[in-house]
């Protein structure tokens, strides 16, 4: 690796996670699917254990571990008019649980802290493809379905009369989410990611007259969140995942501060 | 038009073993307006999703155009209650009403600015949605029926929640689509003085209680009929 890849793979890394989580989660935010969107982060790690151990791609694992957890809590919640959040946290808890018993059992070498937090400092170029392909598969997605995915988010029930194949849109959605979040695991972990794909998403929402509109004003958003927190990291000497986490945090809690604390001749 | 655009034939629903439709029998006319009243729970919104070939009956069927609805379900559009919207959702309302087209490049009645236009929201198309009052919200759920290629309007609580001038005039509107030719269905749980202004009344319990012109209904049902408010007092 170059001095140069040292430093710039990993800022384009963090950039690109800034720009395409929040893309993401503005699907996710206006679906009301969050919850959805943690449980398939979680659901990631049994998959990329068995990728490691039989020698294959850990992305390709995730993909299909993620996506296999959010099918099996919809089909628990079938039938469940009460508590369907409680399903997708018990599938969280099991996909999770069964990711760190893997490890061992299978005698892997897996870097846990690094998959749940993340380690921007140490991706390479296949990291950075892996998102690449994943902001390649969210822009097909968008290109083709937009209207549907508009569709589905203001009237989900008016979507399925009108006879649109809800089932096999959710699925399409849950599989580039799938991706959106094992690409962006190398940068920010299967835990953070949850952060980067909602908190950009909210400060502008109520403002903006399209969800097109709502995931340009995301992603500026999330460029500026992963910038701020990366470039922090290196003079602070600080793990970049954590910080744009925190970044993250202090992006919701900022305008409500700066409301309370002005001066008591603006209040009017 | 032809004749008989929707038909029910002795339909019947059941949710968990719980039965909320029974053996319930209709044919809607085209260029009619016609009112389906019944308490909460007596099975309108079913018996509409039923029609519209959301649900399938328990037994029975339903036609439309002599076929099961489930084959030209783009013919019956349903304009569903206003809390299943979620209007704090980033759209403009000429967006929201064009999504009456998202399946077909033809249009129903009217295209996106002609169904504006006709429900009289053509000057708040660029606003957001939740920015629209209660009332004009659902002149914005209509608008998006009538942009579907549709014949059959079903109307599941439209004038619910919102004031009577808005009420007013949404049911004067209803009056115009059906006078021009559509088919509509208009459920309610208010009923009273407003049935005046529908061509039928349908009264539903989980069966048909009672099915004929206004004045029918008041003399069969009498005192039964709620003096509260159908679409306007």
């Amino acid at each position: 690796m170059t001095e140069i890849d040292l430093w710039l793979v990993p800022l384009l890394m963090a950039l690109l996670v800034g720009v395409l989580c929040p893309v993401t989660g503005t699907l996710l935010v206006t679906q009301r699917r969050v919850l959805q969107a943690n449980l398939i982060s979680h659901a990631v790690l049994p998959g990329v254990a068995v990728a490691v151990a039989f020698g294959l791609d850990p992305a390709i694992g995730g993909v299909l571990s993620g996506l296999l957890g959010s099918l099996l809590a919809e089909r628990l919640q079938r039938g469940q008019s009460a508590g369907q959040e409680a399903v997708i946290n018990t599938v969280l808890a099991g996909f999770l649980g069964l990711g760190v018993l893997l490890i061992p059992l299978l005698n892997l070498r897996l870097d846990l802290e690094g998959l749940l937090f993340g380690d921007l400092l140490i991706v390479d170029w296949s990291d950075l493809t892996r998102v690449l392909v994943a902001a390649a598969a969210m822009g097909l997605l968008l290109l083709a379905r937009y209207r549907q995915l508009v569709f589905l988010g203001v009237d989900p029930e008016g979507a399925q009369a009108s006879g649109l194949p809800v089932r096999s849109l959710q699925l399409m959605q849950s599989l580039v989410t799938s991706m959106v979040i094992v690409s962006a695991m190398a940068a920010v972990g299967v835990i953070l990611v949850i952060g980067l794909l909602c908190a950009p998403v909210l400060p502008g929402l109520r403002r903006v007259g399209s969800l097109r509109a709502a995931m340009v004003q995301s992603a500026g958003m999330g460029l500026a969140v992963s910038a701020i927190g990366f470039l922090l990291a290196v003079p602070l000497n600080l793990p970049p995942g954590p910080l744009i986490g925190v970044v993250c945090m202090a992006l919701l809690c900022l305008p409500k501060l700066t409301l309370q604390w002005r001066p008591a001749w603006t209040r009017q | 038009m032809g004749t008989a655009p929707l038909i029910a034939d002795s339909v019947s629903a059941a949710f968990d073993e719980r039965v909320v439709l029974q053996d319930v029998s209709l044919t809607l006319q085209p260029g009619t307006l016609t009112a389906l009243v019944g308490a909460n729970g007596a099975g309108k919104s079913t018996l509409l999703h039923l029609l519209q070939g959301q649900l399938s009956p328990t037994s029975g069927r339903v036609l439309c155009d002599g076929l099961p609805v489930q084959r030209c379900r783009d013919q019956v559009a349903l304009m569903p209650q206003r809390g299943r919207i979620d209007w704090s959702f980033p759209i403009t309302v000429r967006e929201f009403v064009d999504l009456g087209s998202v399946r077909s490049r033809s249009y129903g009645c009217c295209d996106t600015e002609a169904a504006l236009q006709r429900v009289g929201l053509a000057a708040l198309a660029g606003r957001r949605l939740d920015a629209l009052s209660g009332g004009q919200q659902q002149r914005a759920l209509l608008a998006r029926a009538l942009v579907q290629p549709s014949r059959v309007l079903l109307l599941d609580e439209p004038c619910a929640a919102i004031d009577p001038p808005s009420r007013a005039q949404l049911l004067q509107l209803m009056r115009q689509l059906a006078d021009a030719g559509q088919t509509l269905l208009v459920s309610s749980h208010d009923w009273g003085s407003a049935l005046d202004q529908y061509d039928r009344v349908i009264v539903l319990d989980g069966r048909v209680l009672a099915d004929g012109t206004p004045d029918q209904i008041r003399r069969r049902l009498g005192d039964q009929l709620d003096p509260g408010a159908h679409c306007h007092d």
